[in-house]
């Protein structure tokens, strides 16, 4: 078997407050190989949101490694080489753009950062302004286009220093329902262009099933791993999957899965 | 519509003026108010033009330490904010006496730098930078300190160094706290300024205050008091100007 291009192998994290010690991520492991999309589905506070700033160096483990390509890349207390992040990008559930740098200077950021200069760098920002549909409102500042651009920026920021791998922290959960729908799609259309491997966190079931080829599903208190869900759909997927049988049923099994974590919560 | 706003921001607030200094006028006249009470408007504006040639030197002596004390206080109040946020262990040790420094009354300190220092154009420079960095200071660590989790991760996400972590994203997130810090500032330097003058020396436009209040020269004494205005409203047109230019994104 090919190796993993993630692998998280008995990951914990435990942040300590003054008051009380909360463990956000419990004995977590999974491996994702290159070019998959997967998804990790849980509601709010099960840890979701940590475990990817774990693997994108924004927060230390606690226990356990992670793995990229093989190499560890978590070493308590040290800065993520930028080897490592390079092979990332990161999504955030907000556009979070810098609102003193234009579209376009907020897009090449990471290639600042990274210290990626040259025709080819800078091509590469004006292509995809262009596959967004961004390419008219590069040189505004982002106080004056709308979320559903804001994001799109987001993603493409993301993309700008072609990196392997795609960090999705919900990433349109703060849009409207349609542009939500029209994003995923956009989304898909990427990654079967590009073939980067993609981890999408969600609360959205239906996203969840739409998008990926498996999905981790994440119970709270503590945030753990409770079930591994690989869906069987064809691909390319389309939003009239949606009423299928094959879709509901998947949609179900993952609801009754989120409803047992729910029942636990209350004994 | 535009136009019309326009207009009405400029001529509302100069209707404003001329109505308080025509009351002003006409109460003067009206009651026979002596000159050495409280001198006419007219005849201050008339004293402020005529007798330039006597506050000319005053006002550039005043305008001269103002400037100089709060040119000097923005870079040390950054250069320590930055310092303080960016050591924890810093920040505990130097928190408390930076809110002592801008709670206590520096005027207060005035004779004793005067001991130490004398009257000269040094002893008031260093006043006005000990009470305006502190101001400068304080509003900068909030700032540096308020910037959103968000974009750290961003940064953090990137590898970023501390460098340019602090030029591409704290600096301009704090940037509005900042220029409030120098609006505050910038009056502090005033005040304190004019306030040693008052005690030390015979040069500058708070000596001058003092001097023709003592001959009962009031007409005087306010053509003093409304060049001091002046500096503050230079000021204060400075800062906005800088403000404009650094977050003009926030328009």
């Amino acid at each position: 078997m090919q190796e993993a291009k993630i692998k998280f192998d008995h990951v914990t994290k435990i942040f300590e407050t003054r008051s009380q010690t909360i463990t956000a991520v419990k004995d977590y492991s999974m491996e994702i190989q290159a070019g998959e999309f997967i998804s990790i589905l849980g509601p709010s506070g099960c840890g979701k949101s940590t475990l990817i700033r774990m693997l994108d160096g924004i927060i230390d483990t606690t226990e356990g490694d992670i793995l990229i390509d093989g190499v560890k890349v978590n070493h308590k207390g040290k800065k993520m080489p930028s080897s490592v992040l390079r092979k990332l990008g990161f999504i955030f559930q907000q556009p979070n753009m810098l609102p003193w740098y234009t579209v376009r200077q907020n897009v090449a950021l990471p290639l600042r950062v990274f210290g990626l200069k040259g025709p080819e760098w800078d091509n590469r920002v004006e292509e995809l302004l262009e596959m967004v549909g961004l390419k008219e409102y590069a040189d505004a500042h982002p106080n004056e286009i709308s979320g559903g651009m804001l994001q799109r920026a987001g993603v493409i920021r993301a993309m700008v220093h072609d990196p392997e791998i795609l960090l999705m922290d919900e990433p349109f959960g703060a849009l409207d329902e349609m542009t939500r729908e029209q994003m995923n799609m956009e989304l898909l259309e990427i990654w079967e262009k590009t073939g980067k491997t993609i981890i999408f966190i969600t609360h959205n079931i239906e996203e969840a099933v739409l998008l990926s080829s498996r999905v981790y599903v994440m119970g709270t208190n503590p945030g753990r791993l409770v079930e591994t869900v690989t869906l069987d759909l064809p691909r390319p997927r389309k939003l009239s999957m949606i009423t299928q049988k094959d879709f509901i049923e998947y949609r179900q099994l993952l609801e009754s899965y989120i409803g047992e974590i729910d029942l636990s919560k209350i004994k | 519509m535009n136009m019309k706003k326009k207009v009405t921001s400029i001529v509302a607030p100069v209707v404003t003026f001329l109505l308080i200094f025509a009351i002003w006028e006409f109460a003067c006249w009206f009651y026979k108010i002596d000159a050495w009470f409280l001198p006419k408007p007219s005849e201050i504006f008339r004293s402020m033009i005529v007798d330039f040639g006597e506050y000319w030197p005053h006002l550039l002596v005043t305008l001269q330490c103002v400037l100089t004390g709060f040119l000097i206080a923005i870079p040390v109040g950054l250069l320590l904010a930055t310092l303080i946020t960016s050591f924890p262990l810093l920040n505990a040790a130097m928190s408390p006496y930076i809110t002592f420094l801008v709670t206590t009354p520096l005027v207060s300190l005035i004779p004793l730098l005067m001991l130490m220092m004398g009257y000269g154009m040094n002893m008031r420079i260093t006043t006005v930078v000990i009470q305006s960095f502190a101001v400068i200071n304080m509003n900068a660590c909030t700032g540096f300190n308020n910037v959103p989790t968000l974009r750290r991760e961003l940064m953090q996400s990137m590898g970023a160094s501390r460098l340019q972590t602090y030029r591409m994203m704290i600096l301009p997130s704090a940037a509005t706290d900042i220029i409030t810090g120098l609006r505050l500032a910038a009056i502090f330097a005033t005040t304190t300024c004019i306030s040693v003058e008052y005690n030390a020396g015979n040069t500058g436009l708070g000596s001058q205050i003092i001097k023709y209040s003592q001959y009962l020269q009031t007409t005087k004494s306010f053509a003093c008091i409304f060049y001091v205005t002046v500096i503050g409203l230079i000021m204060y047109g400075l800062i906005t100007l800088l403000q404009k230019k650094i977050v003009s994104w926030e328009e």
